[in-house]
């Protein structure tokens, strides 16, 4: 019963992200005119999506009973977060860089160097998904809404509650099927 | 109970969504759309001009297709197809029905809680009768 109420406290978080993302959305429809918040405006041109799920299948107690783990991707982030994190990584292994004019010691240079690539990927993931969002904006015009840019963060909070509501759904349904048995 | 599931396991799968207008939209910009090189997209924005055929055929496409991982459907639209919404047993894709804005979401509708439900109150008669 307690993930009964668990999901359906999930769902009730899920309803009031997705009314603010309808509000912002029919705002930003006022604002910019009917014509141009439209689903005749969206691109039917071949394209990856740039929010993705990663899957990874957990066995229940049997093997007969997957019980699937969800997990988000956003702005193919992780993508991009795998490919700094070995950069960072990186940092902590190789030998120590020689930073013009920093007086340090070599471990405290060490960690100065990872925490300097950790900032800087960290500012590179913000800005890829930054890029991410514009383009995803762009489908409506060069000069949009601030309304339909929280309405694009609010459908980005209801995506990670749904994430979340399908984990909950697979654990449930998992208990269930055991309890059947 | 249906066979393993084909899972795609470490890889990266896709949303759904079976909704209206806005809800599309929202989730669109949240970047979730995609369509593949003959154009099939992975969403149906349902309006009243849209048949019930048509909804089944994009749920029954949708929950066959190995790169889809969760569908979204409106609890409203999902009501369309309720015989086949509840009939679905498959762990992937996973289906969840949410609300519109039109139509508020009601627990006792939805397919997975029904199940529960069904399961607490089998559970109970059967520990009555010992």
């Amino acid at each position: 019963m307690d993930s009964v109420d668990g999901y359906l406290l999930l769902m009730n978080s899920l309803s009031s992200a997705l009314r603010q993302g309808w509000l912002d959305l029919a705002s930003a429809r006022h604002s910019m005119g009917p014509s141009r918040v439209l689903s005749t405006l969206f691109d039917h041109k071949e394209q990856s999506a740039a929010t993705k799920l990663q899957v990874v299948d957990h066995d229940g107690l049997k093997p007969s009973e997957p019980k699937p783990h969800f997990a988000l991707s956003k702005w193919s982030l992780q993508e991009e977060c795998h490919s700094t994190y070995d950069v960072s990584e990186r940092a902590f292994t190789e030998p120590k860089m020689r930073h013009r004019g920093s007086v340090t010691t070599p471990e405290n240079g060490n960690h100065e160097s990872a925490n300097t690539t950790a900032s800087s990927t960290g500012a590179d993931a913000s800005n890829h998904v930054q890029r991410a969002r514009s383009k995803a904006l762009s489908v409506f015009g060069g000069l949009v809404s601030p309304k339909l840019r929280t309405a694009q963060l609010s459908f980005e909070t209801a995506l990670d509650l749904i994430v979340e509501l399908a984990n909950s759904r697979s654990n449930m349904l998992a208990s269930f099927s055991q309890l059947k048995e | 109970m249906a066979g393993r599931a084909n899972i795609p396991t470490n890889s990266s799968a896709l949303i759904a969504i079976i909704a209206d207008e806005d809800t599309v939209t929202g989730f669109l910009l949240a970047g979730v759309g995609n369509v593949d090189l003959r154009k099939k997209t992975n969403y149906l924005i349902v309006d009243n001009k849209t048949t019930v055929k048509q909804i089944e055929d994009a749920f029954k496409e949708f929950t066959s297709r190995e790169d889809i991982a969760i569908v979204l459907i409106s609890q409203y639209v999902a009501n369309m197809i309720r015989f086949l919404v509840d009939g679905y047993n498959k762990p992937v894709p996973a289906i969840l029905e949410i609300p519109s804005k039109d139509h508020p979401y009601d627990p006792a509708h939805d397919s997975v809680l029904s199940r529960v439900k069904y399961l607490f109150s089998a559970e109970s008669v059967a520990s009555d009768r010992r």
